[in-house]
């Protein structure tokens, strides 16, 4: 026998065994285990360990951690408007949204309420986060089937509402807007006009994703009856957002404890029954729908509102002259100097929001520091990793793809 | 010395080199396979809201890009890993490229011999044998993903071979029942029963279209790219392969495109009408000018197989095979009754 | 009004339907072959004329400064430093002072833009710049010399047209150039 060759006979389960270069070992009968990631086009920061009997998916275990960064633990040293830009980094595509929470657990501690004007702009930032984010994982769920063009135009049409953010906040991602107390920024002439062209073109654009791809009968095929999670495993899990809602269950943030503005808006939560990766990516697209309507309504508030008050009186009533001439002319809101040193008084606070991805939730504790005493992070692609150990199991390797791109998984928010 | 040029020539002219070497087969077929994947390229591209290859030559629209990547393939390190089967790995790339253009060696491109001295008959089963020699090659890209040694080779092999159980006899069906109508296995004589307008794409749509998916089947196009489906599989059967060998190994896949394409060009599209080149007639008008008008034609039915890209995404291997057994067979089967019943009323 | 649940299912398909979708997605995808909506940019031949607000590279214009650190405190990335100096008082003859500058290190700047805003004598300013490029690391590490200028975009130095993209309710998108292009200058 000659050196590098293996030895099959009276191999047992478990056992290990030599190749020049590399360790094999037993971990079945006729099953065989395939690493889908780190380095693989298809995972993302993440890997999934799939075992194989033929092309049927045994056992799928999703092995997460890859781009953890211990955010909890940085925010503890960092003063309380610093953490912001720092929890932006969990999904910098939906930064309003996934940051929302922590600001509304401070102005909870700190006992103030946002101003209306400020309210309505939160939940104009979050609606266009909602789309881009929607867009991107559309985007990514599409190349994973192999549809190059379902990659390119929802990215392509996210650009129209990182435009919006950009025009909004003055950055394309990551826009720290909603900060304790109101927003940074009020909209710059003409963006109300700009924000109903936009409306417009979306609500064309998403006729034309449903006819090359949602009733594409490739994706049809692909999707139908794939990765069905019932009613009662997706609240055994604990799974949140589009795919909570795909599966039959009317649970949303917004719905349940609305925040920001949105109960004094008119809109519906798309609910769909059957579960599969089809409803998952329905429910994306009807949610789309709704945010538009949302911008819409949120977009005629603010034409009617007076352009004043976005920031609370406790930071703007003794702000100085030349504060209230840059809002005026730029429409910028200036930080008083105490915002680098704010003490927040001791207590605990709990805030919830519903991100693209599902429901935030963050837990802040302040001993009546500079700086918070803990942040509890729950981000929604945390939760709903879980799926793929129950979900893939029985589909083909094939399916796999299908159903990581149906959840719309994004690893740098479930790591933290 | 003229002896040697008179013996150049013969060896040059003798059909079964010149068609497999020069036209139809590799110079022609690479400079079509270029432009076909420029085209596929800048399509996708103008439905995406891209520009596409733009860079390297603005002025043509970046046509040279694939030049450039052809140039950066065949510099690049040629890596092999200390677990496959060496042999086997090398050849299989080399042996997959010569039998996707075996076929070529066969297919007539006129119905005339414009030189007398060098160039045997045009054999009567060309048909027959370039269909056998077309389903050659499946075999080496099976041989790849196994020499490899790689758990996504060996999968994308895996599917490979359940692709060709199902495409193979679609597209043999489809083929002859092009021959059926004119009672030969002679794609001469196939042509010559057509006419500009009365194609047998026309007059038999089921066979056409069980052709034309069944090429999609066998050459990875969408929605069938399947064994290299990448984001379960990476690149399928050619994972391990890196530089000029991977360029060779994605390139056989759009030959063999490129021979099936001309066989339909030849037995669906009317090959070289609406020229008639006449018996006596000259290396020009004999030869090359029907050549073009058959590439021609292949090139467009490759374009439209190259703008599916931009609509389609990927089935899933099982329905694929369902998709071949029980819709395209049956068409096929359908397509050849068809053609059986021009035959025996005589239509064409 | 708070939000309603509605409940949907997706659309039924049949057979018919598959090949309505076969036709549609041909017909859509043949619509864009013919008429592309493309948006892309072709830098550094063309740039985008960044708008008035957009948080770009950061100046600092130090007559205005008045030296009381809250960029440097307030910055989420450490990356605004005080250089601290003696130099001689102008209003105190014979006297040194020690003065004490903003300086950033563009290795760390996240372009938040907190020290803009809480600037309370708007001595900082952002510049619409957002793709300067550094030879080396160090080089991003700005002294307060370098900290007052003011970064130019290459492609612009190099004669890059300069575009913006407007929206449209039909394209979405369109680019088109800077001076054609309404908000700001």
């Amino acid at each position: 026998m000659a050196a590098g060759e293996l030895k099959l006979s009276g191999w047992e389960v478990g056992e290990v065994r030599r190749l020049p270069g590399m360790d094999v070992k037993k971990i079945g009968k006729d099953l065989y285990e395939i690493f889908i990631g780190p380095q693989h086009p298809g995972s993302g920061h993440m890997r999934i360990i799939v075992r194989l009997d033929g092309d049927v998916m045994v056992e799928v275990d999703p092995d997460l951690g890859y781009v953890h960064r211990t955010m909890e633990k940085l925010a503890e040293g960092r003063s309380y408007i610093k953490v912001i830009p720092l929890m932006e980094r969990m999904a910098i595509l939906d930064a309003c949204n996934i940051t929302l929470p922590y600001v509304e657990a401070v102005e909870k501690l700190l006992g103030l309420e946002p101003p209306e004007r400020a309210r309505y702009l939160r939940v104009l930032l979050c609606e266009i986060n909602r789309i881009a984010s929607h867009l991107y994982g559309m985007g990514i769920f599409g190349v994973f089937l192999g549809h190059s063009t379902m990659y390119m135009w929802p990215f392509g049409d996210r650009e129209v509402f990182v435009e919006l953010a950009e025009r909004l906040t003055g950055a394309r991602l990551t826009h720290t807007y909603a900060i304790p107390g109101g927003v940074r920024r009020d909209v710059p002439e003409g963006f109300t006009d700009d924000l109903r062209k936009a409306i417009r073109y979306m609500r064309k654009r998403l006729e034309d994703y449903r006819k090359i791809f949602l009733d594409n009968p490739v994706i049809r095929a692909r999707l139908e009856d794939v990765g069905v999670i019932s009613r009662n495993l997706a609240i055994e899990l604990g799974i949140v957002g589009p795919n909570l809602r795909a599966s039959g269950v009317e649970y949303d943030v917004r719905l349940v404890e609305p925040y920001e503005a949105y109960d004094e808006l008119d809109f519906e939560i798309p609910v769909f029954e059957e579960g599969d990766a089809l409803a998952r990516t329905w429910v994306r697209v009807e949610e789309i729908k709704q945010s538009l309507r949302i911008l819409e309504q949120v977009a005629d508030k603010l034409d009617k509102m007076p352009r004043e008050g976005v920031m609370h009186d406790k930071f703007w009533a003794k702000a100085p002259k030349l504060y209230k001439d840059v809002y005026a002319k730029e429409g910028r809101v200036k930080l008083m100097p105490l915002f680098a040193t704010l003490r927040v008084p001791k207590g605990k606070a709990f805030a919830r929001a519903e991100a693209g991805r599902g429901e935030i939730v963050y837990y802040v504790e302040s001993d009546g520091g500079m700086t918070p005493y803990r942040v509890r992070v729950v981000s929604p692609s945390f939760r709903n990793a879980i799926v793929f150990k129950y979900i893939a199991p029985g589909h083909r390797l094939m399916d796999l793809p299908a159903i990581y791109g149906s959840i719309d998984y994004f690893p740098p928010e479930a790591d933290r | 010395m003229s002896g040697a040029i008179t013996w150049l020539g013969e060896w040059l002219f003798w059909p079964p080199f010149f068609q497999l070497v020069i036209a139809p087969g590799l110079v022609a077929a690479l400079v079509i396979v270029i432009f076909i994947l420029w085209f596929e390229r800048k399509a996708a591209a103008r439905v995406q809201m891209r520009v596409g290859p733009y860079n390297v030559s603005p002025r043509l629209g970046g046509a040279l890009q694939l030049i450039a990547d052809l140039v950066r393939y065949s510099f690049q390190e040629f890596i092999m890993p200390f677990t496959v089967d060496r042999a086997a790995f090398v050849a299989a790339p080399l042996l997959l490229l010569l039998a996707s253009m075996l076929p070529m060696a066969v297919i007539p491109v006129s119905p005339v011999l414009p030189y007398s001295y060098a160039w045997p008959n045009i054999m009567k089963y060309n048909l027959l044998l370039a269909l056998a020699l077309a389903t050659l090659s499946p075999i080496f890209t099976v041989v790849a993903g196994w020499a490899s040694n790689n758990k996504f080779s060996l999968i994308g092999a895996a599917r490979e071979s359940f692709m060709v159980t199902a495409y193979e006899l679609i597209f043999v069906l489809a083929l002859l029942s092009t021959a059926a109508p004119v009672h030969s296995y002679d794609l001469v004589k196939i042509v010559e029963a057509q006419s500009t307008w009365k194609l047998m794409a026309l007059l038999n749509p089921p066979a056409f279209l069980a052709a034309f998916i069944a090429t999609l089947l066998s050459t990875s196009g969408f929605p069938f790219e399947i064994p290299e489906s990448e984001h379960e599989v990476v690149a399928g059967p050619f994972t391990e392969y890196s530089g000029l060998m991977y360029g060779v190994e994605m390139g056989a896949a759009y030959i063999k495109r490129y021979a099936m394409s001309v066989l339909m060009a030849l037995a669906f599209f009317s090959g070289w009408k609406p020229l008639d080149p006449q018996p006596g007639a000259g290396v020009w008008s004999g030869y090359v000018a029907p050549l073009v008008v058959v590439l021609v034609k292949a090139t467009i039915i490759m374009a439209v197989m190259s703008f599916l890209r931009a609509v389609y995404g990927r089935y899933r291997l099982d329905q694929a095979l369902h998709l071949a057994w029980k819709i395209l067979l049956p068409l096929a089967l359908l397509g050849y009754a068809i053609g059986l019943v021009y035959g025996y009323l005589g239509v064409l | 009004m708070p939000a309603v649940p509605s409940r949907k299912r997706v659309p039924s398909y049949g057979f018919l339907s598959s090949i309505k979708g076969n036709l549609e997605a041909l017909t859509i995808g043949l619509k864009y072959f013919l008429n592309p909506n493309r948006s892309t940019l072709h830098y550094p031949r063309e740039y985008i004329k960044l708008r008035p607000g957009y948080r770009g590279y950061i100046v600092l214009n130090k007559a205005k400064c008045i030296m009381c650190e809250s960029c440097a405190r307030i910055c989420p990335a450490s990356a605004m430093k005080m250089v601290r100096f003696q130099a001689p008082d102008p209003k105190r003859p014979g006297k040194m002072k020690l003065y004490k500058y903003p300086v950033i290190n563009y290795q760390r700047c996240i372009f938040c833009g907190l020290c803009v805003d809480v600037c309370p004598t708007e001595a900082l300013r952002h510049v619409p710049a957002h793709d300067v490029v550094y030879m080396n690391l160090a080089e991003m590490e700005l002294d307060l010399e370098a900290f007052q200028q003011e970064p130019k975009s290459p492609a612009e130095e190099e004669g890059g047209i300069p575009v913006r993209y407007i929206f449209d309710s039909e394209k979405g998108l369109v680019k088109v150039r800077a001076s054609e292009g309404g908000g700001g200058q």
